[in-house]
């Protein structure tokens, strides 16, 4: 291996070493790499040699030996970037207020942008986790009733059965109970009971919705009608632990049904991503056994849930079922068809059998109040930056005159723009991350802030649309001036860029005029709906379940709760009052026209319900809890049911319900038994002991706490085992409306931050106009015009933009929220005041705005403005 | 310690370019440290070290003349800095003070 030559090292390695490394660097640790690769040769030979150049040379791509991208001539893109970068930074340095104004109102806007996002996916998220997500369908009824369509969940006890039998298509099919039907149903387990809210459910539930398992076969769990399955939570309040449930034997009691059930299985608590939320499942055939085995097609007992088998045609399959009902039982008024289970939270309504809307119109309103925030933000970045263009002409004028194109200087303030809303994004972020826990508790969502592929992809699309959008018009703008004018400084602001920027303020302010338009219409029909008439008093009513010792002896516990000091009146009910309860259509009357069907509210009561209520009685009396006929064959209805029936004189006829005849004694005034959201119904009220899962209690107004008490103490004594759950009726009736509270709240907090985005806007603007009229208003007072006169000099402007856009606004937003109230049956009238009220209080704000920046120009002493030239 | 911290292979590094005083390049501390601490160094981590060392102002580099050997590339002579003594100095007393502070170490 002796060689006088020295053996040169490969030449490609050493190419590539000298392509990374900084150049200040290459030529002696080249110098290395070579005598290392000469001294290894001689020691080791070539071979060893050139492999340990080679890890020489990956060893050395490393930072600090790699060379910086600063100032390579290749790199010049990068060098104009950082020169445009440096021009913002020191544009924002300089122009400080609007800086700020515009990052204060960006930040806000995609903050409420982002806020948005989250609750929007949140809601879209609802009810898809399900393995079978897109195979899984609801069988819904449509009633044909005096010739509309009513769409209704609840179906035939045995449909799923019948389905599953006789429709190819359909895969599995499911039945199961609604668990508000039962309400919390008490689970005993040796001493310990605890109150759950449950349902019953099909054998194949478990297959059908996929709820995670933690112990137990899929199939198996609800196969045997002793089993039950129950949550992760009831197992560890009831048993311990999840495993400790398994095998072991609970009782269950409803009314005065009872029984015993093993455990089979225990699911992982319901996500909070499922609309349907449960403790524990039972066999439907429990259910079955409850409601009667014999095939009724006009009872509509439960809901059914199908999967279809994959590529099957919904829409053929739809048109298919149609009739199925109709082809089975005679004189039947109801279509099926399935609707896709998903859809239920977002596609709830149905309008004469036809989808209309739902909970999607609050997110489509919410979309679109997020894209109108941010619309408005970049409104004022573009107004700012265009009227300031002043400023920056002469930049413009010599970057031009050296030779800059317009697409440069147009990248230029893109870019200032994308770098504004970065910068505001990133802060937008910190905001939503300090108040998400707020928003939570506002919305009761558990949104958390997880930064996965779709949530930055998001961000990234709103900061680039946001960018372009506000950097558009002021690129497009200032990038068009003409260089010889610019620098002799002549500028003429055309009249069409003057429309351009009062259009831009008008559009800012005509949406958010609608905005406080819709937020007090909103406010205004909630408050109407939580204290409209309802036809009882909905006051000082106390709610409980009908359980234990008390549902066994309702009649001495009544009596003796009656004794009570504080209590006026005691009752019970089958219905729930402040929601829709059960109901039938087996009811005739003489002059019943054949093939009519009207559904009654059917309502079962016990005690002095009516008076309990303070249920008006118009003609008539009231139910009679001593008399026993009145249990028998004695019926109240509705005014709607009279009138519906066509009975004149009604007192003592008689009506067919259920195949038996019945005496009419009495004659209520109509009450909502039911949402605002729906008109009133016709409704019957009868004496009957079965099926009271509630009782009333009316105490006497202002001694509710000593009542309660007494109350409570009365029942634990009575029924051992059982703790004294109460709610007041009227809290219950408030908590039906969550959902339009909540857009209530979130819609005024949206609207606020759209108006102070406008109102900083117009504040730039105002700030912006006196100090370039600095020198007029300087010569004016000079002149003599009083401080009062330059104040309206300086905001006429403004105040017709404002004006401009409250004119538009009105009929835009009367509109848009005609259409919100038309979903109330029972809504408020649309006064002229609420727009009124708007209009005048967005004037006051701009007023406010525009006049303190008005005012302080107008102030100026003239020798200031004047003396500086 | 606080500022004037050094690293264990920083230090190592210094000592060997004071070691070979005058005569210290990359290859010359490598050979050297090879043979004294049987340890091997490649190039990259030498030569970061050294750049942050010289960064810090611990040592100070200049260009030799270029030879026939090692395909005509000159050499970086490293040297240690007035400053780099003082920290080498300062480190090797915070070690003695340690030593000493052992109750008999065997």
């Amino acid at each position: 291996m002796k060689s006088d030559k020295p053996i040169s090292p490969p030449q490609f390695l050493l190419k590539f070493f000298r392509l990374f490394c900084d150049p200040k660097m290459v030529e002696d640790i080249e110098g290395d790499l070579v005598e290392r690769y000469e001294l290894r040769t001689e020691r080791k030979g070539v071979r060893k040699a050139r492999w340990l150049l080679a890890k020489d040379v990956l060893q050395l791509f490393r930072p600090g030996i790699i060379r910086t991208f600063k100032g390579t001539q290749k790199l010049n893109y990068y060098d104009m970037f950082k020169h445009n970068l440096l021009i913002s930074l020191r544009s924002f340095a300089r122009h400080k207020s609007a800086f700020f104004i515009n990052l204060i109102g960006l930040t806000s806007g995609l903050a409420c942008a982002l806020f948005i996002y989250l609750w929007v996916a949140d809601e879209k998220g609802m009810d898809k986790f399900h393995t079978l997500d897109n195979l899984l369908y609801q069988v819904m009824l449509n009633h044909e009733e005096s010739g509309m369509l009513r769409t209704e969940e609840w179906t035939q006890v045995h449909l799923a059965d019948v389905l599953e039998a006789e429709v190819p298509e359909i895969k599995i099919a499911v039945p199961g109970t609604p668990k508000a039907w039962f309400g919390e149903m008490p689970l005993t387990y040796q001493e310990k009971t605890v109150k759950a809210e449950g349902k019953f459910v099909g054998k194949e539930y478990f297959n059908v919705f996929t709820y995670p398992l933690i112990h137990g076969d899929r199939s198996k769990v609800l196969a045997k009608k002793e089993g039950i399955a129950i949550s992760e939570t009831l197992a560890i309040n009831l048993f311990g632990s999840a495993e400790a449930a398994m095998g072991k034997t609970v009782e269950w009691s409803l009314l005065q049904f009872s029984q015993n059930y093993i455990i089979e299985g225990v699911f992982a608590d319901t996500p909070d991503n499922s609309t349907d939320q449960f403790d524990f499942l039972m066999s439907f055939e429990v259910f079955r056994d409850m409601v009667g085995r014999d095939v009724q097609w006009h009872n509509y007992n439960s809901m059914t849930w199908v999967v279809l088998e994959e590529h099957t045609d919904v829409a053929a399959l739809n048109a298919k079922l149609k009739r199925f009902v109709k082809e089975r039982a005679e004189n039947s008024n109801v279509t099926l068809f399935v609707r896709s289970y998903a859809d239920k939270y977002l596609y709830g309504n149905y309008e004469n059998g036809v989808q209309a809307g739902g909970r999607i119109e609050y997110v489509r309103l919410f979309s679109a109040i997020a894209v109108f925030i941010l619309l408005i933000a970049s409104i004022n970045f573009m107004n700012l930056s265009t009227a300031r263009a002043t400023r920056r002409t002469k930049e413009i004028g010599v970057k031009k005159a050296i030779g800059a194109g317009r697409g440069q200087l147009i990248a230029q303030y893109l870019e200032e723009s994308l770098l504004l809303t970065t910068l505001s994004a990133l802060l937008a972020i910190g905001m939503v991350w300090l108040l998400l826990p707020q928003f939570n508790t506002l919305t009761d969502k558990q949104i958390v802030l997880a930064f996965d592929q779709n949530l930055i992809s998001t961000i990234l699309g709103i900061v680039l649309i946001t960018g372009l959008v506000a950097g558009s018009y002021p690129a497009l703008y200032l990038s068009g001036f003409r260089p010889v004018e610019i620098l002799k400084g002549r500028i003429r602001s055309s009249v069409g860029e003057l429309w351009a920027r009062k259009g831009l303020v008008v559009f800012q302010f005509a949406l958010s005029v609608t905005l406080i338009v819709g937020v007090v219409v909103v406010y205004k029909q909630i408050e109407y709906v939580q204290n409209t008439n309802l036809g009882y008093d909905k006051e000082n009513v106390l709610m409980f379940k009908n359980e234990g010792k008390v549902n066994a002896n309702m009649r001495s516990f009544m009596a003796e709760v009656e004794n009570i000091p504080g209590v006026q009146s005691i009752g019970a009910t089958s219905h729930p009052i402040v929601t829709a309860g059960g109901f039938t259509t087996d009811l005739h009357w003489k002059d019943k026209e054949a093939g009519v069907e009207v559904r009654f509210n059917n309502m079962s009561t016990g005690g002095e319900f009516i008076e309990t209520l303070g249920i008006e009685i118009v003609a008539g009396r009231a139910l009679d809890p001593t008399r026993e006929t009145d249990y028998e064959n004695k019926i109240i209805f509705n005014e709607t049911a009279i009138s519906i029936m066509g009975l004149e004189d009604p007192i003592g006829k008689t009506v067919n319900l259920w195949g038996k005849d019945v005496q009419i004694i009495g004659v209520v005034k109509d009450f909502h038994s039911q949402s605002l959201h729906d008109a009133i119904m016709p409704l019957f009220i009868r004496l009957d002991e079965e099926f009271l899962t509630d009782m009333v209690v009316r105490i006497a107004a202002g001694q509710e706490r000593q009542v309660v008490e007494r109350l409570t103490a009365f029942y634990t004594s009575y029924n051992e085992g059982f703790t004294f759950d109460y709610h007041f009726l009227d809290q219950e009736y408030a908590a039906q409306y969550v959902a339009e509270q909540r857009v209530s709240v979130l819609s005024r907090f949206f609207a606020g931050a759209a108006i102070i985005i406008s109102c900083l806007g117009l504040f730039g603007l105002a700030a912006f106009t006196a100090e370039r009229k600095s020198k007029e208003i300087g010569i004016r007072k000079a002149l003599g015009a009083t401080t009062a006169s330059i104040v309206r000099l300086l905001s006429t402007d403004f105040n017709r933009m404002v004006g401009l856009a409250i004119l538009v606004a009105m009929p835009v937003s009367y509109y848009l929220i005609k259409g919100w109230l038309d979903g109330f049956a029972y809504k408020i009238e649309l006064n002229v005041w609420y727009f009124a009220a708007a209009g005048i209080s967005a004037l006051l704000i701009a007023w406010l705005t525009v006049g303190m920046q008005t005012l302080k120009a107008a102030r100026v002493n003239p020798s200031k403005s004047l003396r500086n030239e | 310690m606080g500022k004037h911290h050094l690293g264990e292979f920083e230090e190592i590094v210094m000592l060997t370019v004071a070691i070979l005083h005058g005569q210290a390049y990359g290859v010359a501390i490598i050979e050297e440290m090879e043979t004294r601490l049987k340890r091997s160094v490649s190039i990259g981590s030498l030569q970061t070290v050294l750049k942050r060392l010289e960064e810090k102002g611990y040592l100070e580099s200049e260009m030799g003349e270029a030879t026939k050997m090692r395909g005509g590339k000159r050499k970086r002579y490293f040297k240690v800095t007035n400053m780099g003594k003082e920290v080498l100095r300062q480190a090797k007393d915070q070690r003695l003070g340690l030593w000493n502070a052992i109750p008999d170490f065997v």
